[in-house]
């Protein structure tokens, strides 16, 4: 099966946390993922997240602290936020809305962060890729 | 790239520039205090060429309102040479302007140049609402179901004018068909130089209509409708479709006689869309059927038809501090008629306005209600004696 491609964007503190401390106990996770960490998931907005389908993800998951563990305040519900429009414009433009996934962690879930992973490409690879192919010429 | 430019130059009649500085005088952006000439562009992109990062970054700048070429008493089109430019940059250096909203609305327009798309763009369709399964008159919707959606923020309520449209053109007698695949107009894309991905549109939307059917596309946009009727024909040398503006449409009706308006006791402006005021010398329209209906008080802004100035944003690029302050002189102005209700006909017009209307520093401040031009006419418009 021809492997989907798939994007994370993890925060820097909780979630990146986890994914550092599954990697010091050797914890295996998917090899097609691409992982993008920044300061706070409140800092990625609307568009960030559709260029991503533009340029050809297959799926996206927003890594992100619980609500009351965000450092900076808002991030968190700004996520959830952006998720829910996301998500009506890829219903529209004909993309599946469950290809856009976000989970929030707390700072010791290693095995739950590395099962998520695992648990959001098992779930692409299902749904496979996005039907339309990217013929665009990005400019 | 120099002979391209020298091209464009002559075509865009630039050389007949007199350097009398009319332009810049009545450029919006340069009257908020933006640091921005079409004038000394005009100049350096003859004599100073070697200005590249001037240049690089003036052509960015316009709004393309094309107050400028109005008042140019040599005939320079400049905002066809903004144009061309933008092409340039953008093919030869991937130059692409500040885009506004980090670039997701170019973004969903240039996922709709896959030509596999299968979009549920159809979904908010009322019961109300006639429309027809098959047929030789199809209505043009655009991007309304996604500003609608990616706009929800401040209230912009895009869909409205839709189906207010479709009313319309339900009173009229006709029943539209709806295209599931239509695609965006790509209006803003060929005003942010993506030639290619424009022209991709083209082709598919043309397509979408032939596959259908479609002899006659009524849209509603000023923007879809300039780019229908003038830029596909450019792209598709066989295009034999008819382009309606839904405006002419019902002001056609109008005075053939058999329609009547109910009174609005309402004060109302309007504001101009650059692409139907002064691109399509529309102006007369709007104010046409604005004046025929009773009990409104219809009072013009001090800037209105062709010397209208901008709602401060064209195809979501460069908006900034000057955007908003053009945004907010306009509403000012909107306000210093005396009117509760600001009339405009264009989505994107309503887009902007609405924003600065919602700025958190201004609430309250302008005590507006700002709607579409057809949704005004299909709420009032009825038949005589019916």
């Amino acid at each position: 099966m021809k492997k989907v491609r798939l994007l994370g964007i993890c925060c820097n503190w909780s979630p990146f946390a986890c994914y550092n401390a599954a990697g010091m106990a050797k914890l295996k996770m998917p090899d097609n993922f691409k992982l993008i960490r920044v300061m706070c998931i409140g800092r990625i907005n609307q568009a960030l997240v559709l260029r991503a389908f533009e340029y050809g993800a297959d799926g996206v998951i927003l890594l992100e602290c619980s609500d009351e563990d965000c450092r900076y305040g808002p991030g968190p519900e700004i996520g959830h936020e952006n998720v829910k429009r996301v998500r009506k414009l890829l219903h529209l433009l004909g993309i599946n809305q469950e290809r856009l996934v976000e989970k929030s962690f707390a700072a010791h879930e290693k095995e739950e962060f590395v099962n998520a992973l695992w648990e959001f490409a098992d779930k692409m690879e299902t749904l496979g890729p996005v039907t339309q192919q990217k013929t665009a010429a990005h400019v | 790239m120099k002979k391209k430019i020298d091209q464009i130059i002559q075509d865009r009649s630039l050389y007949q520039c007199l350097e009398c500085g009319k332009c810049t005088a009545v450029c919006p952006r340069r009257l908020t205090g933006k640091e921005y000439s079409p004038r000394l562009l005009a100049h350096k992109v003859i004599v100073e060429r070697e200005d590249e990062s001037f240049i690089e970054n003036a052509v960015w700048e316009c709004l393309t309102c094309d107050i400028c070429s109005e008042r140019c008493p040599s005939g320079v089109d400049f905002s066809g040479f903004i144009l061309e430019m933008r092409e340039l940059l953008a093919e030869t250096k991937g130059l692409k302007g500040y885009r506004a909203h980090d670039g997701a609305i170019h973004s969903w327009m240039r996922m709709m140049t896959a030509p596999e798309l299968k979009q549920n763009r159809l979904e908010w369709i009322t019961e109300d609402l006639k429309i027809a399964a098959a047929g030789d008159v199809a209505y043009f919707v655009g991007c309304a179901p996604y500003f609608d959606i990616f706009f929800a923020g401040i209230e912009v309520d895009t869909l409205t004018i839709a189906r207010d449209s479709i009313r319309l053109l339900n009173f009229l007698d006709i029943q539209p068909v709806l295209l599931p695949d239509e695609r965006c107009c790509g209006h803003d894309l060929l005003w942010t130089g993506d030639r290619a991905n424009f022209e991709r549109l083209q082709k598919l939307n043309y397509e979408t209509f032939k596959n259908a059917g479609i002899r006659e596309v009524i849209v509603s946009c000023p923007e879809c409708y300039q780019i229908l009727s003038e830029y596909m024909p450019k792209v598709i040398p066989e295009f034999d479709l008819k382009i309606t503006l839904l405006l002419d449409l019902i002001q056609k009706q109008m005075h053939k006689g058999g329609t009547v308006f109910e009174p609005l006791k309402r004060r109302a402006t309007f504001q101009d869309p650059c692409r139907l005021s002064r691109m399509l010398n529309r102006e007369a329209g709007p104010r046409d059927l604005l004046n025929s209906i009773p009990s409104l008080r219809f009072t013009e802004m001090e800037h209105n038809g062709r010397s209208a100035i901008c709602c401060g944003n064209s195809a979501f690029i460069n908006c900034d501090a000057h955007s908003k302050q053009i945004q907010i002189q306009r509403l000012q102005e909107a306000k210093n008629t005396g009117s509760d209700l600001l009339v405009t006909a264009c989505p994107k017009c309503m887009i902007h306005l609405t924003c600065a209307l919602r700025d958190r520093v201004k609430q309250g401040k302008f005590n507006l209600e700002i709607r579409d031009l057809m949704s005004i006419v299909a709420d009032r418009i009825k038949w005589y004696g019916g």
